[in-house]
């Protein structure tokens, strides 16, 4: 993994969060936006533009990839790279949370 | 139906303003039509509605218009036109939640302004160190003061709307 993404997306925000974790099954931009409203009961709701960029962006960087297009929606999953990511962002949120536990 | 147009000129940087404008046209009944030429705005009469304007812009997303319309049709946006860069979309208040936008997150709002940087402001850097400054020093050789004048007046104006720039990016940076 190159300095450009562990300095992007470690640690990453919340919306590139649920992309990838999302992604671990093909969806389209769309289909993330409610799942993730879904996920998080209307807690967390992804907009357009943001998703948009954050796809373009997760692309060039080769964290995710584009697989076929369907009713002019375009569908990606998670690549082996972004999957790494996802893993290191993970372990440091459980440490996070492990640290919280013992702290209060 | 009655139409009206008006001349407004945002620069750059003014997109919120611009949301903003067309927000308040549209709450005291005129709905945008379009922008076109150097800054003329069309509108018609319609019943007063508070809808919410929103400017995003991503070459990457006119390159494939079709799924960037798509997606933001899929979340309730209308697509209007592209004008020098920009997209326009607009959503009715009464069908949005709270203060939505088409961003989410300040990092996203970031990555726009970089594309602004890099699709406008950029090239006007380099066109200014590559023609402005050396034909502004050229005239002042020569003693053309007239044209060094104009030259000069055009400089200030566009260092200053670097410098709003630059602003209003480490404004939302730092945040």
């Amino acid at each position: 993994m190159n300095a450009h993404i562990k300095k992007v997306y470690v640690p990453m925000t919340e919306t590139a969060f649920y992309i990838l974790l999302c992604l671990k099954k093909p969806n389209h931009g769309y289909g993330i936006v409610q799942r993730v409203e879904q996920m998080t009961d209307g807690a967390v709701r992804l907009t357009p533009g943001t998703m948009y960029g954050s796809l373009s962006k997760m692309e060039k960087d080769g964290l995710i990839q584009f697989i076929r297009e369907e009713d002019k929606r375009k569908i990606y999953k998670i690549t082996d790279l972004g999957s790494e990511v996802l893993q290191i962002e993970l372990n440091r949120i459980a440490r996070l949370y492990r640290n919280a536990q013992e702290e209060m | 139906m009655e139409t009206k147009k008006t001349f407004k000129i945002f620069t750059i940087y003014e997109y919120e303003k611009e949301q903003n404008y067309l927000r308040k046209m549209h709450q005291s009944g005129w709905k945008f039509v379009k922008v076109s030429g150097f800054g003329i705005y069309h509108f018609e009469e319609c019943v007063p509605e508070d809808v919410i304007y929103q400017l995003d812009y991503n070459r990457d997303g006119i390159e494939h218009k079709a799924e960037y319309v798509r997606l933001f049709n899929d979340c309730g946006w209308e697509y209007l036109q592209d004008y020098v860069g920009y997209s326009y979309f607009r959503k009715p208040a009464s069908q949005a939640e709270e203060t939505e936008e088409i961003f989410c997150d300040d990092d996203s709002k970031l990555q726009m302004l970089e594309r602004v940087y890099k699709g406008r402001i950029l090239p006007l850097i380099v066109l200014f160190s590559c023609i402005f400054i050396p034909q502004l020093v050229n005239c002042i050789a020569h003693k053309a003061y007239i044209l060094a004048s104009l030259f000069g007046a055009v400089t200030c104006l566009y260092v200053a709307i670097f410098i709003m720039f630059a602003l209003q990016y480490y404004r939302l940076k730092g945040r």
